[in-house]
């Protein structure tokens, strides 16, 4: 199929769009939550695949390859796009600060959520998110997020294993300490097993 | 004996601070053991406490924001080959046809525009407002600053003789 299309068989390389748009989309709603963004970027991916199938060598399956360009491709379009708002006390809202609380309170047990609170978790999400450059996101939401190992993100990113690492440590520093400002600023400071307050 | 030994595993869970560990690993992979440690720890150090409280958060917020995937559309391929086709499209015109159609506009503006001042300044002043020397002259700003005894300027004799001539015509 790979070949047909790189000989400019239209219809093969609709089938290809057909089989891997699922894998394609995934990949861009790591990035993006809005559907028309994650269209474009999508469309944005198969029309560079069509331009770079002449590189594909088939050493590797489509399915990687395409992944590549899809990560490479979003990472892009965020890094030119880049404006990253500092998080202040106001941006808590009372619903984002029960979701939170929720979350505190049942962390042995997955609480279970409503649509419209997966909404509030999910726009807090983009938001602390934000604060991280598009690199640290991306490792830190396929290690941390979607359980996938660092070779699993070094493959689908190009970068070495040990600056996957690097990534995804900086980016949990940066993304607890924008917590703790989020929540020192909102006045909570519950205690996990109870500290006794005799910080070191 | 017991006592002792939890107290000196206690000892040593004090001293070492777990938010190197919380960084390390994703919250997620934590094995039971490591999270007592973490716990344990937290009970007397304020920092991993915290650190620990938003390792928590953070790694619930981030399977949230992974909840809401964007699955294609209907047809998502025509809408690919119909870009593409564009994109081939834009591709295969000369690069001068194309610069010409962005910029062909300002282009062409800006040439009617040179053509219309060059027209009033050469073509039209001449035709309709034909000015004499003499006249052009008359009120050059030379004549105007320079020549202060102005032609126009009467005599004392010729004042005596208008002003006495009108009283003879009334007599």
């Amino acid at each position: 199929m790979a070949r047909q299309a790189q000989a400019g068989d239209e219809s093969a390389f609709a089938e290809i769009v057909r089989r891997y748009s699922p894998r394609v989309f995934s990949v861009a709603s790591r990035f993006f939550r809005q559907r028309s963004s994650v269209e474009e970027a999508a469309q944005e991916v198969f029309l560079k695949a069509f331009t770079q199938l002449k590189s594909f060598e088939g050493r590797g399956s489509l399915e990687g390859w395409l992944t590549r360009i899809a990560t490479n491709t979003c990472l892009n379009i965020l890094r030119s796009a880049k404006r990253r708002p500092e998080l202040t006390v106001s941006d808590l809202t009372e619903d984002e600060n029960k979701w939170l609380d929720d979350q505190l309170t049942n962390v042995a047990s997955e609480p279970k959520h409503s649509v419209e609170q997966h909404v509030i978790a999910a726009d807090l999400a983009d938001r602390v998110l934000a604060v991280l450059p598009p690199e640290d996101q991306l490792a830190l939401l396929m290690i941390d997020g979607e359980d996938a190992s660092v070779k699993e993100v070094s493959e689908a990113t190009g970068w070495s294993e040990s600056k996957v690492k690097v990534r995804a440590f900086r980016a949990r520093k940066k993304i607890r300490e924008a917590m703790e400002k989020l929540l020192s600023g909102n006045g909570k400071e519950p205690r996990i097993g109870g500290a006794i307050g005799n910080e070191r | 004996m017991v006592k002792s030994l939890e107290l000196e595993v206690q000892s040593a869970m004090k001293d070492e601070h777990v938010i190197e560990m919380l960084d390390s690993v994703p919250f997620g992979s934590l094995s039971k053991e490591q999270l007592t440690v973490v716990e344990s720890h937290g009970q007397v150090c304020v920092s991993c406490s915290n650190a620990y409280r938003t390792a928590i958060l953070a790694s619930a917020v981030m399977k949230e924001r992974l909840q809401s995937a964007v699955e294609p559309p209907p047809f998502f391929e025509t809408r690919v080959l119909a870009g593409l086709r564009e994109q081939q499209a834009v591709e295969n015109v000369p690069a001068l046809v194309r610069l010409w159609k962005s910029a062909g506009a300002l282009v062409s503006s800006m040439a009617v525009a040179t053509v219309a001042l060059a027209a009033f300044s050469f073509a039209v002043p001449s035709a309709l407002t034909p000015v004499s020397d003499q006249t052009a002259s008359a009120y050059s700003a030379e004549s105007v600053i320079l020549d202060q005894s102005g032609d126009d300027q009467m005599t004392y004799e010729q004042v005596l003789s208008t002003m006495y001539s009108d009283d003879d015509e009334a007599k």
